[in-house]
């Protein structure tokens, strides 16, 4: 950043604080910028809020400082004239703004609205802390101007705490306005994250650009979306996608499953909440039983008490029914998986705990070291690492067209899963002094096989992604239907 | 009440006493025991002549924040009024009035009082903050004028 401006300065002659400004207004842009201001440089920067319109196009900004002026009626807002900023001598200067006359300090900008340094104080400061804003505009209205660094150093005065978050600001602004930084989206990290692959919007289509940050190795996250979280292996688009349709979906379908059913004839679901059994679509107004979905008039006098269960129209409806419910069955078969891993994760902290305890015991059940039960930790960090992918690896498998490649992926993905369900067993197994060094064994190996299985699996969805292998079910951003 | 906020409050209502635009009034809130409450002011704004809010003084409150005036005050029309541009609570909606927008410490109270007169029969389409001035607005001009009218009508003051 402070190359960039030093860059900018540099080639037109301008104080930093002016560049910085110019850099602010093209969202940083350098080389819009260079070409903007060399084709006309008075328009650039009194558009960036440098020189007041209709002034000399050379950006200066050598006002600040104290100055007296004469005295700025309420009614009359000051048009930045410059016979205005004379001050006739022995009047005492008024503030605009709060109307005190004993102000001895005063600011302006370059457009010369002069207002006193308390103000601009309590201005400015109200800007940063409240709006987080590091636009400052004059305080006169309908002025453009904005303040420089130096400017809004000058008015904060020695409140250095406004003036730290100021500059952080800026940098804010710099981070976001660039595609290859990102700031760590964890709470309280201050850190930035560079990651020059994932800067464009196509490349996301067939990488995953997982970054962890410099501050923690916890703190690991996708650059290319919102998801803060390692979504390995699939892309984002899909992952996105798979979000949504379980944030609207979820709840809503579980409930649909469990208390309605549909008319056999018009498909409408239908919630029975009271009364018999004799039921009539309010949409199509065919007439059904709720108990077997069959035809009510095949039911003759046996009303109130179904008895007809195998009767073909019934069968019929129910066959019906059933196909219907597929669509919503395939997806909770997902969600649930889903969800289920998800679920673990999120209990992971209590695993962790659990198993800090167990390595104690250890310690005392047998011989063993500190040293030597870490291979219980480990085997948890590994668990739970997989458990993150194999969450993932469901909501690519919902969206993936059927074929030998989606049986491929659903192999790797069983592989996977057995293993992480056969090493969680294995972590949660009593302590038996006897077996213990056995146990540790086992633990080991299935530590290092899982830890293979999970790298195949991420690494075999990455390199189908660059191969173009996959296909979905689904229009995906990024990727054409044929 | 801040320094700055109380003194220029001080000075708006001085300045407004000295000078203020024909059909205007505007004046600080009293409470129960008689003392003055600079941070809310009622005041009345005039129709224009010439428009169909000619006669009509609409009843607005102004409720002036801690940090004013480095924050805008918040103008709310008692009770609330027809237009596309006013909450259905009576906030109005208004560029000069948006800290984010163009709101700047130099505005006076006199200001922003003529700029919601202007606003009253030059509404910002693209704005809209109500539901039932703006539907009636973009379809039926003739019924919108209509409602205006009789709004100003029950507006006339005592």
């Amino acid at each position: 950043m402070q190359q960039d401006i030093e860059h900018i300065s540099g080639i037109f002659g301008v104080e930093p604080d002016i560049a910085s400004l110019l850099l602010r207004y093209m969202n940083w842009n350098k080389e819009r910028l260079i070409e903007k201001y060399m084709d006309n440089a008075h328009a650039v920067s009194t558009a960036a809020g440098i020189v007041p319109p209709e002034k000399s196009p050379e950006p200066s900004c050598s006002q600040i400082g104290p100055r007296r002026s004469s005295r700025l009626g309420i009614s009359k807002p000051s048009k930045s004239k410059a016979s205005e900023r004379s001050p006739p001598a022995g009047e005492p200067f008024v503030c605009p703004i709060c109307f005190d006359d004993t102000q001895q300090e005063t600011l302006a900008l370059a457009c010369g609205h002069l207002f006193c340094r308390a103000c601009w104080g309590a201005y400015v400061s109200s800007k940063v802390r409240t709006e987080a804003e590091s636009w400052i505009t004059c305080m006169a209205e309908g002025c453009a101007l904005v303040a420089p660094d130096s400017f809004v150093r000058t008015a904060l005065g020695d409140d250095a705490q406004t003036w730290a978050r100021f500059q952080e600001l800026v940098v804010r602004h710099f981070v976001s306005c660039m595609p290859n930084l990102k700031y760590c989206p964890y709470p309280s990290c201050s850190y930035t994250v560079s990651c020059p692959a994932a800067a464009s919007k196509s490349a996301l289509a067939t990488i995953v650009p997982t970054v962890r940050c410099g501050a923690s190795g916890a703190h690991v996250f996708c650059f290319g979306c919102a998801i803060e979280t390692d979504h390995r292996p699939v892309i984002c688009a899909v992952a996105k996608m798979w979000l949504q349709k379980c944030r609207d979906d979820s709840e809503t379908a579980n409930w649909i499953k469990s208390n309605t059913k549909e008319c056999s004839k018009c498909q409408s679901t239908i919630e029975k909440n009271g009364g018999c059994n004799h039921m009539t679509c309010k949409k199509c107004k065919y007439e059904f039983c709720w108990v077997c979905m069959g035809p009510w008039s095949e039911h003759g006098t046996a009303w109130y008490s179904c008895n007809r269960y195998d009767e073909k129209a019934s069968v019929d409806a129910r066959d019906a029914q059933s196909k219907s419910r597929a669509s919503l069955e395939r997806y909770l078969h997902y969600y649930n998986r889903w969800a289920n891993h998800e679920q673990s994760a999120r209990l992971s902290a209590e695993l962790y705990a659990k198993t800090e305890q167990k390595m104690e015991e250890m310690q005392l059940a047998s011989a063993l070291s500190w040293i030597e039960v870490q291979f219980m930790r480990k085997a948890v960090d590994e668990s739970v690492r997989c458990r993150g992918t194999l969450k993932w690896t469901y909501s690519m498998a919902y969206y993936l067209e059927k074929g030998n490649e989606k049986e491929l992926f659903e192999d790797n993905q069983r592989d996977l899963e057995r293993a992480v369900e056969e090493l969680s067993e294995l972590i949660e197994s009593p302590i038996d002094p006897e077996v213990i060094m056995s146990l540790r064994q086992k633990v080991t190996d299935k530590t290092v096989y899982v830890q293979k299985r999970n790298e195949i699996m991420l690494e075999d969805t990455a390199r189908g992604f660059l191969e173009g292998r996959w296909t979905w079910n689904v229009d995906v951003e990024g990727f054409e239907k044929d | 009440m801040s320094g700055i906020c109380r003194a220029r409050l001080t000075e708006e209502r001085k300045q407004w006493r000295k000078d203020h635009p024909f059909g205007f009034y505007a004046k600080p809130t009293k409470a129960s025991d008689g003392t003055m409450n600079l941070l809310e002011w009622e005041v009345g704004i005039p129709g224009k002549a010439g428009t169909p809010w000619e006669g009509g003084v609409y009843k607005l409150m102004m409720i002036f924040p801690e940090d004013y005036p480095s924050k805008p005050p918040k103008c709310k029309f008692a009770p609330p009024l027809f237009h596309p541009n006013v909450y259905p609570s009576g906030t109005v909606c208004l560029s000069i009035l948006d800290e984010e927008k163009s709101w700047k410490p130099a505005i006076t109270i006199k200001q922003v009082l003529l700029g919601i007169q202007e606003l009253l029969n030059d509404p910002n389409v693209n704005d809209p903050a109500q539901s039932d001035a703006y539907t009636m607005f973009k379809n039926d001009k003739a019924a919108y004028e209509r409602r205006v009218r009789q709004q100003a009508r029950e507006n006339v003051p005592k």
